[in-house]
């Protein structure tokens, strides 16, 4: 039980499962030893964040910045030289400047088959 | 030429290469012959930018010797941290998955430096993706405290503590997100400064944690704090969050408004788990400001022992963010595994190889500490657990800032230790994690309330008793007044 609130959800320790789903969910391939690892870490580490249960925070907002920020509002003009391309050369394939990469979505999908079908992603985004 | 590299601050450095004493190419070249002879050891760089370096000091001592006038950074060697960017240079943050990336462009702190004439002789180690307190986490090599070679020189700016206390540069940039610029400078002896979130621009940062992290000076003296900070302070376009700070002249300490500050004395710094040694020279250095009259009241910042478990809620749900933009393809850590990938012909099983490209990737691309955060970031950001911790989390530190702007009604400035101990050994606590967290308990509150806080040497390196290793204390002050920091450090290292 790590929250009173939701207990029913937190009472159970986080499990083997949970970090199965939570490494794939994150892209992260872990060996069997990593897994276990893993579980022994972060069961300690969450159980240690039962202090902050104690914590009366009804009375504040969430503060999600560094200090407490305030809107920038700036002109929407072009601001002229820009960055792109500049990281295409370290692409491991590349077309037109463009990263290229295995299909998103399968072939059957409609897209157009092989590696051609590759979603070409602006190096920038 | 007999200068040595011992003393050398970014004060002298500038008077010696006006006063004609030594060539700016003749110090960075005796900087690169040092580094050579100790960096393998010691292993406070992780590479290293010697051609460029000699040439922009040559082509510096050919403008000061046609009559240009130079600023009191021009020439200056300097180590930076290797998750800040410089065009061209590798930026690997210490991890493997960095291993092969260059930079494609200038970090805006670096902008400003160029444009002060200064040098870079290369970038420092650091733990990997700045994510530990002890630079072990480094996927390359291990960093080692000077004073000390059995002990870790802090983290996760080690390598740039290093590269200043053993006279491997001039002065450093390092990265501060929870201490990791004050507790390597408190273990090594040497002074860094965290200013205020936003007074410096993260453009160019590689992102641990946005909300927290700062760039600031390393250096041998709290004057040469001043002098790189105002370098790199101020507004950027390219940082929403940065903003122009009032221009003062932070070298000068001998204001008359500095000695009518009232320092603060937070009691939940000064009890339990505070080692003998710190708290001994904690005690001198109050002592110290006493006998110049200053004024001390006790304050209270009830929430203090919230900070941990709020900062390794709030952060590592930042990290599983900002790390997921290495996708193992742009960012490869096996160059050939992403280009194999890629060459995949058509069938069912593309949608999976492009899965398998990022979960191979980044599996053997983080090292454990990193996958720990990313994991538990995954976690407290995922439905059902987002409100009662990731939430819970931002409202404690709320609460964490709150404390701060109370302590600030009473007091100008606040007074305290940097680290709970001096630097501890190799191995002592690499394999538990909440004990290496441990040592942040003193840094961390002013990140997570954004203030600016600096670490100094509570005496000389020269001074300490032979196998004495070197303490710091920390001077926290209100957002946007690194200049009573600074001012009252400048005080402090003039009396000792």
């Amino acid at each position: 039980m790590f929250i009173d609130t939701i207990e029913t959800k937190m009472a159970s320790p986080i499990t083997k499962e949970t970090i199965q789903h939570l490494a794939k969910l994150a892209r992260l391939e872990l060996t069997p030893n990593e897994e276990k690892q893993m579980l022994a870490d972060l069961s300690k580490i969450l159980a240690y964040f039962d202090e902050l249960q104690t914590l009366d925070t009804s009375r504040v907002r969430p503060m999600t910045g560094g200090t407490t920020l305030k809107n920038v509002f700036r002109e929407d003009t072009a601001a002229g030289e820009t960055n792109r391309g500049a990281g295409v050369n370290a692409f491991p394939e590349s077309k037109d400047g463009f990263l290229k990469i295995p299909p998103v979505f399968s072939a059957e999908g409609g897209s157009l088959p092989g590696r051609q079908a590759g979603a070409s992603g602006e190096e920038t985004t | 030429m007999n200068t040595s590299l011992r003393n050398l601050t970014i004060k002298s450095f500038h008077d010696g290469l006006v006063k004609k004493k030594f060539s700016a190419l003749e110090i960075a070249k005796e900087f690169f012959k040092r580094i050579a002879s100790t960096n393998e050891d010691i292993g406070a760089y992780l590479s290293l930018n010697e051609e460029r370096a000699l040439s922009d000091a040559e082509a510096l001592d050919f403008a000061i010797g046609e009559g240009e006038k130079i600023g009191l950074l021009a020439g200056v060697p300097l180590a930076i941290k290797d998750n800040i960017l410089i065009k061209g240079l590798p930026a690997t943050a210490a991890s493997k998955i960095l291993e092969h990336y260059r930079a494609s462009y200038d970090a805006s702190v670096i902008t400003k430096l160029k444009n002060e004439r200064a040098v870079f002789l290369g970038k420092t180690n650091m733990d990997e993706f700045a994510m530990g307190s002890s630079t072990e986490n480094s996927a390359f090599k291990i960093a080692k405290n000077p004073h000390d070679r059995t002990r870790v020189p802090g983290g996760s700016s080690g390598g740039s503590a290093v590269a200043v206390a053993s006279n491997l540069a001039v002065a450093a940039l390092g990265s501060d997100t929870f201490g990791s610029i004050r507790e390597p400078s408190s273990f090594c002896g040497v002074v860094g400064l965290k200013p205020t979130y936003g007074a410096v621009s993260r453009s160019g940062l590689i992102a641990m944690a946005s909300s927290m992290d700062q760039i600031g000076p390393i250096t041998k003296t709290v004057e040469d704090a001043a002098i790189l900070f105002r370098a790199i302070a101020g507004k950027d376009r390219l940082d929403a969050t940065s903003v122009e700070t009032e221009s003062e002249n932070f070298e000068n300490a001998h204001q008359d408004e500095l000695r009518s500050l009232t320092i603060g004395l937070p009691e939940e710094y000064f009890v339990g788990g505070l080692s003998k040694e710190v708290s001994s020279e904690i005690d001198q250095v109050i002592e110290k400001f006493k006998a110049l009259k200053f004024v001390f009241k006790k304050i209270s910042l009830p929430h203090t022992k919230y900070a941990i478990p709020t900062y390794y809620l709030s952060m590592p749900a930042e990290v599983s963010s900002n790390l997921a933009r290495f996708d193992g393809i742009r960012y490869a850590r096996n160059l050939k595994l992403s280009a194999e990938g890629g060459s995949a012909s058509g069938g069912k099983t593309e949608n999976l190889k492009l899965e398998e490209i990022y979960l191979k990737q980044r599996g053997a691309g983080f090292g454990p500490e990193v996958k720990r955060r990313i994991i538990l970031g995954t976690f407290v950001l995922s439905s059902g657990y987002y409100d009662a911790y990731y939430e819970k989390a931002q409202r404690a530190r709320a609460l964490i800032k709150q404390d701060f702007d109370e302590a600030f009604a009473d007091v100008d400035v606040i007074l305290s230790p940097v680290a709970p101990t001096p630097a501890f050994k190799i191995g002592e606590k690499i394999d538990d994690p909440l004990a290496m967290y441990l040592s942040d308990v003193f840094t961390g509150p002013t990140n997570l309330a954004g203030l600016p806080a600096i670490s100094i040497p509570t005496k000389p390196s020269s001074m300490l008793a032979p196998k004495e290793l070197p303490v710091g204390f920390q001077l926290i002050g209100k957002h946007f007044r690194e200049a009573d920091i600074l001012g009252l450090g400048q005080l402090y290292e003039e009396i000792k």
